[in-house]
């Protein structure tokens, strides 16, 4: 009885973190009337967040963030600083990579800036890949999945009852981030996400402040 | 590395507590105006402010408004608290320092070398808090008196190296208080403070200082 128990927590987990199956819609009528779920935004979005940063094993540390992001140009220009104002970290995307301005340890490494990047990419933006399929989840979730150039896949899931979430996979299929966003008029009020690197670390952030901007950046290549 | 960074932070609070200390007055010769602020500090016992922080960056449309206060009683009693945006609060006591960060709708004690890095540079503050503005070997500090006095703290060292550039103290010509304070991170990089509702050598509650539940 106890093998099987832990069969079972096995196999919920391992279903948890790999690439579920998708069932495509029933019928031609309800495949012409599905949507995708789209939380990402539309227009240049000033964001202000109080992020709270956990790594595993680690208590959490409390910090502001900046996110300014143009989904047009998809360009990102993003700092971080502590509840005192000293400013950590301050980078934008530009035409030949991230330009950092400013980093002081431990988010000094080229490492973090790029999964930084990746992160406010994942959360803000529309997934740039090709939409491979369309359907529903085992639980009646809504879910859209895009394969990246580089192999990588993106579900976008809309749940009747939790809100949305973007699930990025590795090539291989493994779950590396977990995006939750708060189910109100704004999705991004409240971002939960959850990553699986070398160190696990997740962030919780809660909007101070947003606004509109139109401001003239570089695409990242 | 984060301990680092924290030890540098908080050693920029302790350098806004320390400029409380700092009194307009006469002007002297170079020499003289600091050995003016040292006198002038040991009549300072308990002193308290609220602060209005706004944050300029390139990356801001408008700058990011902080508010908060500040408690200090001699010799070494100091509460450094956010109101908002995010709340955080900074308490050395007693050769005790803590600082609480806000988590999950709760003030958690920060375990992450904030505390650790208050410890350490209590020791640089010392000099700080009597006054000795001009002996602390973190920075150097000229007075420049005109209409306004501003002192100007430049690092002397590599130690803040990337981190601030320059600190400048405007003194109300008047009412013998700091105006404002600004320090630079960068050329687009700078936090401005307000001070307000200063009080002076009025009685602050001991529970100030004591630990956050």
């Amino acid at each position: 009885m106890k093998k099987l128990s832990l069969f079972i927590l096995f196999l919920f987990l391992f279903s948890c973190r790999t690439m579920p199956a998708i069932n495509p819609p029933d019928d031609s009528t309800d495949k012409n009337l599905f949507s995708c779920p789209d939380p990402f935004l539309k227009e240049g979005y000033r964001f202000i967040h109080a992020i709270e940063y956990r790594t595993a094993g680690h208590p959490g540390n409390s910090m502001i963030g900046v996110t300014v992001a143009d989904p047009v140009l998809r360009s990102l220009s993003c700092a971080i600083m502590t509840a005192e104002g000293m400013v950590l970290f301050e980078a934008e995307t530009a035409s030949d990579g991230i330009k950092i301005s400013r980093a002081i340890p431990p988010f000094d490494s080229e490492a973090f800036a790029e999964n930084m990047i990746d992160d406010i990419e994942l959360i803000f933006m529309k997934p740039e890949g090709n939409l491979r399929n369309i359907g529903y989840l085992a639980d009646g979730s809504k879910d859209c999945r895009y394969r990246e150039e580089n192999g990588s896949v993106t579900d976008v899931i809309e749940n009747k009852f939790d809100g949305m979430e973007i699930k990025r996979y590795s090539s291989s299929g493994e779950l590396k981030r977990h995006v939750l966003l708060n189910k109100t008029t704004n999705p991004y009020q409240s971002i939960e996400l959850l990553a699986d690197e070398t160190f696990d670390y997740s962030l919780l952030m809660d909007l101070i402040e947003a606004q509109p901007v139109k401001k003239q950046t570089f695409k990242r290549k | 590395m984060l301990i680092r960074a924290y030890r540098k932070l908080f050693l920029l609070i302790f350098i806004l507590a320390g400029i409380f200390f700092i009194d307009g007055g006469p002007s002297y010769g170079a020499v003289s105006d600091f050995d003016h602020l040292r006198a002038e500090s040991t009549r300072i016992k308990t002193l308290q402010a609220d602060f209005v922080q706004k944050k300029f960056m390139k990356i801001l449309s408008k700058p990011l408004i902080s508010e908060g206060c500040f408690f200090y009683v001699a010799p070494d009693s100091f509460r450094w608290e956010y109101y908002k945006p995010l709340k955080s609060i900074a308490i050395a006591h007693k050769n005790k320092t803590k600082r609480y960060i806000y988590s999950r709708g709760k003030l958690v004690e920060d375990k992450m070398g904030g505390a650790q890095a208050m410890n350490i540079v209590l020791s640089e503050v010392s000099g700080w808090m009597s006054g000795r503005f001009d002996q602390n070997p973190s920075f150097r500090a000229t007075i420049h008196k005109n209409a306004d006095t501003r002192i100007t703290l430049t690092p002397a060292g590599r130690s803040m190296t990337g981190m601030i550039e320059k600190i400048e103290i405007t003194l109300s010509p008047k009412s013998e208080t700091v105006k404002s304070i600004k320090i630079f991170e960068g050329s687009d990089n700078v936090t401005q403070i307000n001070f307000n509702n200063v009080k002076l050598n009025t009685v602050v509650h001991p529970s100030v200082f004591q630990d956050v539940p």
